[in-house]
Order: C-alpha cells, then sequence, then structure tokens
C-alpha cells in the first residue's frame, strides 16, 4: 500500500495540475464551474501534510514544474540518474517518501 | 474533418493535426467494456480505476480514484447526448489511455442535459506528455462523440474490433 504522505503530494501534484488545465479543458466544451473547489480541496490537503514536505513540494515545484517524477527502469525520469539499490528497495515497499539524490525531486514507481 | 490544436496557444505556427483515426492508438482491447457493471458514478469510477489497475496502466487505484472524483467537482464530464468523458493527469500514469465502457441502461451522471450516460471514454494521462498530445486528444475525442451518427454506432458495438473499426472511420 502505497505510503500516505506520498498520496498525499502525489493528490496535490494531480490537483496542481488539473487546476492549471482548466482552462484549455473549457476550450475543449467541458462545463467547468467549481475552480474554487479544487482550491478548497487543495488548501484541505495542505492542512493535511507536514510542513517540511510541503515546503520541500512547493520549492521542487518552482525550480523543476513537476515536484514528483517517476523512475522507470531504476532511472529518475527528473535528471535521469540511477536510482541506488537500497533507494529502490525502500522506494517500491512504499514505505517513505524518497528524493532522488541527484535533483531532489521526490520519486514514484511505476512498477 | 481535421482539428489543429495549438500546442501554445500564443504561437500559431506550433499545430497538432488530429484525425479521429488517431485515437486508435490509445485504446486497447482490455480497456474496453461493453456491458459495464456499475450503477451510478461512484460505481463507474471504481470500475475503470480497476481496470487500469488490473492492466498495469496504473499502480495505485486510490490515485486515480481521487483524480476522477476530484475533476467531476471541477462540472460533469458528462456532455451530453448519453456520453461521458472523465479525463485528468496524474503522476500514477505512465502513459495516456483510454477506457471505453458501454450501460445499455444508462447511468446517472449529472451530465449537462442531464441524460443518464450510456458511453464512457475514461481519459488518463502522465502530467507531461512527451508530444503534449493530451489536450488534442481530448478535443478531438469530443469532437468525434458530438456527430450522432458515431454516438449511435457505439452504442451498438459487442466487439473491439468494431469499436476500433468506428474510430478509423470503416464502419
Amino acid at each position: 500500500m502505497l505510503n500516505k504522505q506520498l498520496e498525499m503530494l502525489v493528490a496535490l501534484q494531480d490537483l496542481d495540475i488539473m487546476i492549471k488545465d482548466v482552462e484549455d479543458v473549457k476550450q475543449i466544451g467541458f462545463e467547468v464551474a467549481g475552480k474554487e473547489k479544487l482550491d478548497e480541496a487543495r488548501n484541505e490537503l495542505l492542512g493535511k501534510l507536514p510542513k517540511p514536505l510541503l515546503f520541500n513540494y512547493e520549492k521542487l515545484k518552482k525550480r523543476y514544474k513537476r515536484a514528483i517524477v517517476p523512475v522507470k527502469d531504476d532511472v529518475c525520469l527528473g535528471c535521469f540518474m540511477h536510482v541506488p539499490t537500497q533507494l529502490i528497495t525502500r522506494g517500491r515497499s512504499d514505505q517513505s517518501v524518497i528524493n532522488c539524490e541527484g535533483c531532489g525531486r521526490v520519486l514514484y514507481w511505476y512498477e | 474533418m481535421q482539428v489543429v490544436w495549438r500546442k501554445n496557444p500564443k504561437n500559431s505556427n506550433e499545430g497538432i493535426m488530429m484525425e479521429s483515426k488517431d485515437l486508435t492508438q490509445f485504446f486497447n482491447e482490455n480497456l474496453f467494456i461493453p456491458d459495464l457493471k456499475a450503477q451510478s458514478k461512484e460505481a463507474v469510477f471504481d470500475e475503470f480505476s480497476s481496470l487500469f489497475v488490473e492492466n498495469k496502466v496504473i499502480r495505485n487505484k486510490e490515485i486515480v480514484l481521487e483524480m476522477l472524483t476530484k475533476r467531476e467537482t471541477l462540472g460533469s464530464t458528462g456532455i451530453g447526448d448519453e456520453v461521458a468523458v472523465p479525463h485528468g493527469r496524474t503522476t500514477a500514469a505512465i502513459k495516456m489511455q483510454i477506457a471505453f465502457g458501454r450501460s445499455d441502461k444508462g447511468i446517472e451522471f449529472n451530465a449537462i442535459d442531464k441524460k443518464p450516460i450510456k458511453l464512457f471514454f475514461v481519459v488518463i494521462a502522465p502530467p507531461h506528455d512527451e508530444n503534449n498530445r493530451y489536450l488534442p486528444v481530448l478535443g478531438k475525442l469530443v469532437e468525434m462523440l458530438h456527430e450522432n451518427k458515431n454516438r449511435e454506432k457505439l452504442k451498438n458495438v459487442n466487439t473491439f474490433e468494431e469499436f476500433a473499426e468506428i474510430l478509423d472511420g470503416e464502419s
């Protein structure tokens, strides 16, 4: 089962993307009326996340746009550095939030 | 008819040409449900999220379930004429995929015309697609579904082959 803090961070990033996409989605023809509800959901999520994690997320977002990046074939798809074996084991087990040793982004394992 | 979606609205030289048949690559037989079991909006999201996990499109069902549910708070993705296109970009997706589901009975979805939904197209995509295709694909899909003849054909498909032929414009 996915670490709760990582799950919340991913939900936060997904929400940020959704908020950013609002105008484009409206252009396609979708009904878009509740942007403030997304902002509310975001604020609710912010209240649940530990401050250091949140601070780190915002810092990474400013620097790279995406704070959480996938790991594929044991490579961080943010900076393309190989993830050390001990981190792979911890990351795959979903027990904690792991940052890339190369770029600092939060890592998310697809498989 | 071709749709030109500008990657960057400020730069009209950057364009992506897209036709209905280009949509076929985002579907596959394993993500095709001709007879949805779900009978409510929540159950629809649950059924599709489970399908994505079973087919290894995503690893964590909860993340996609949360994303699809949150997206509905923005406004219903029921675009009318018995069609819904729930969609979103999520960190949990490795590539863009579209799942299709049909409910002959129709499911209440709070659609813009209040009609129950019979045709579902669930689009999930990673945050950044290398070719920036998410919005053009979504736009083309909606455009294709606005055509009455396409919707009527889709309501009668039983196999993925028949479905793909409709997308390819061969049926």
